[in-house]
């Protein structure tokens, strides 16, 4: 078993007293990407900015390739960071921002004008070399961005919602950019996003994070197929997972939720079906549409249909499912591998 | 109606203008006349360089210029060395008691500087510097009104552009110098213009704190040319007051683009 690459023990920050994060536990193997993912408030910026040095723990350990970095200052931890707002250098341009971190470290010229040109051809951005950022399109800053944090070749690279300013085409195509830059350079990348499509699609591994605490670690199909909490399952997917109270589906024993996916379900002939709900709103995606389902004791039930539908609201809707593709949940709303058998 | 409070605004504009003008456009006339053509307003009357002749030779003006520009560059150097420090100080920096501080340097706008003349007397002859150009200048350079405007620029810099200079690895003086200072240098423009032309104008502390011509600004040399003791001829006086504003006056028609547009980019950030 190897040290792993970073690695982050009991970790808390308050601020004022009031919650910041608290009991952060995380170990990140080099090369993964980790995408930081949760709810606006629930803690995955601060977690960023205490691995980067940029805020300190009150609480714990934090390491990096190996070394104690807990209150190392962020130049002495060799990580690169991306921002939300790029924080691109107005009054320099694209080239002076990429070399920033180069020349105040002192790198030899020669080095520097060849790193950057590295820097630059990979991210498309030769030929801009002399624009300041104000005549730059928001994709291109973008891209200076990634420049400036890929140019000094540091292991760790942060990046804090780094696609939330960018249109939704534009964001796609990024994404898939950062993922190849990723693999390709062999970085590590810790990245905060509150889109759970960027998590799932590009990390190796996704941390859910709510109100401070972490609630789940894991591979982005664990998270989706073995949700850790109802929290978890009502956060990942889209649409997400229908809870449904045990009382309104009894048979299973210790069992307080019972969660099912969207695509787990489907309609049933009347008089077939386990759940008679009534159709509450339909929702046209092209190739589906997700029919919202009402019943007492249920939240967010959802079946996708293939196609066009138009069902009025308030028709009766029989639906079924099978028992395996069931999640149980006990009373404080954690995952149960098994209901205990009988009622 | 709304046309003739229009009239009104714009013949006032224009009234308050001349007035405002009208000594300077006297003292460009009487400057290239002979004092009676001047005085008789005798528009047909030779123009004549005699008059910048006469007050050239009547003191030594260089000298004067000379000390003036090393006073205001000596001034204003000082000024940015300790305003963007203690502006930066009062922008980012935590430490303990920093807002009673800050209010105890804003009271100082409250005080006019020549209630303190006395007292800086004192001061400056006391470290020595009684009659040194250093000596004229020192009171001036921690400017309130200078680290005020310097908070104020350095405040509206964006948080992650500090934090993304921390994580290339720069130090506090790094930070400042790579990215606070480059990104106020409207401020520092504006600020420049005004300290500039307060202190080429300054009259009564210079006249104080100066005792020699090897040390006195233009202000207080012209004031002594112009004393009535030595005669006087409005014509040459007025010569020498031109040849004393011209600089900055030259200077300010010519960037005056620059200036107005330092001062609207320094006031709407």
């Amino acid at each position: 078993m190897t040290q792993p690459f970073v690695h982050v023990e009991d970790v808390a920050k308050r601020w004022n007293g009031q919650l910041g994060v608290e009991n952060i536990s995380l170990s990140i193997p080099e090369g993964a990407f980790v995408a930081l993912l949760g709810p606006s408030g629930c803690g995955k910026s601060t977690t960023l900015r205490l691995l980067s040095g940029l805020e300190l723990p009150d609480e714990g350990r934090i390491s990096i390739d190996g070394r104690d970095v807990t209150l190392a200052a962020p130049s002495e931890r060799n990580l690169s960071m991306v921002f939300q707002s790029y924080a691109l250098f107005p009054h320099l341009s694209v080239a002076e921002n990429v070399m920033f971190g180069l020349k105040v470290r002192k790198t030899p010229k020669a080095e520097r004008q060849k790193k950057l040109h590295r820097a630059l051809e990979i991210t498309g951005l030769l030929g801009y070399e002399n624009r300041k950022p104000g005549e730059l399109s928001g994709g291109q800053r973008q891209r200076v961005a990634l420049a400036r944090a890929i140019v000094a070749n540091q292991p760790l690279c942060l990046m804090d919602e780094p696609l939330s300013n960018l249109d939704a085409k534009l964001r796609a195509s990024v994404r898939k950019d950062i993922k190849k830059l990723q693999s390709d350079l062999g970085m590590t990348v810790v990245y905060v996003t509150h889109d759970q499509t960027e998590a799932m699609s590009m990390a190796d591994m996704v941390v859910l994070m709510k109100d401070g605490h972490i609630q789940q670690v894991g591979a982005p199909e664990d998270l989706y197929y073995k949700p850790a909490n109802t929290f978890v399952a009502e956060f990942v997917g889209a649409p997400p997972m229908a809870l449904i109270d045990s009382a309104a589906l009894p048979g299973f024993g210790g069992v307080e939720k019972i969660g099912l996916r969207a695509e787990n379900i489907h309609v049933a002939e009347t008089g077939q079906g386990r759940l008679s709900c009534q159709v509450s709103e339909c929702e046209f995606l092209g190739s589906e549409t997700f029919v919202g389902l009402s019943h007492p004791g249920t939240t967010g039930l959802t079946v996708s249909m293939p196609g066009l539908r138009n069902i009025p609201a308030g028709q009766q809707m029989e639906i079924g499912f099978s028992d395996a593709d069931l999640h149980f949940f006990d009373a404080n709303g954690q995952r149960l591998n098994q209901p205990q058998p009988g009622a | 109606m709304s046309s003739l409070s229009r009239y009104i605004e714009t013949a006032g504009a224009l009234l308050l203008a001349v007035i405002w003008i009208s000594p300077l456009v006297f003292a460009f006339w009487a400057a290239f006349h002979s004092t009676s053509d001047a005085v008789n307003f005798n528009l047909t009357s030779a123009w004549t360089l005699d008059n910048f002749r006469t007050a050239w030779d009547g003191a030594p003006w260089l000298r004067y210029f000379l000390n003036t520009f090393i006073l205001v560059t000596v001034i204003l150097i000082g000024q940015f060395f300790v305003t963007t420090l203690a502006g930066f100080a009062f922008a980012k920096v935590q430490f303990p008691g920093r807002d009673v501080v800050f209010i105890l340097v804003l009271m100082q706008l409250f005080i006019l500087p020549e209630v303190l003349i006395v007292e800086n007397y004192a001061m400056v002859s006391r470290l020595g510097l009684f009659d040194s150009i250093l000596g004229v200048g020192m009171p001036y350079m921690a400017s309130a009104f200078g680290i005020f405007l310097m908070r104020q620029a350095f405040k509206g810099v964006p948080i992650e552009l500090h934090e993304a200079a921390r994580v290339e690895g720069c130090g506090w003086f790094g930070i400042l110098w790579r990215v606070y200072v480059p990104l106020a240098r409207p401020t520092y423009l504006a600020y420049a213009l005004v300290s500039v032309s307060t202190h080429w104008n300054n009259f009564l502390w210079p006249l104080i704190v100066t005792n020699s011509p090897d040390t006195r600004p233009l202000t207080v040399g012209l004031s002594i040319f112009g004393a009535p003791e030595n005669g006087v001829d409005i014509s040459v006086i007025s010569a020498a007051t031109m040849m004393s504003v011209a600089p900055l006056l030259i200077a300010f028609l010519v960037f005056q683009r620059q200036f107005v547009q330092a001062f609207l980019r320094a006031g709407i950030k």
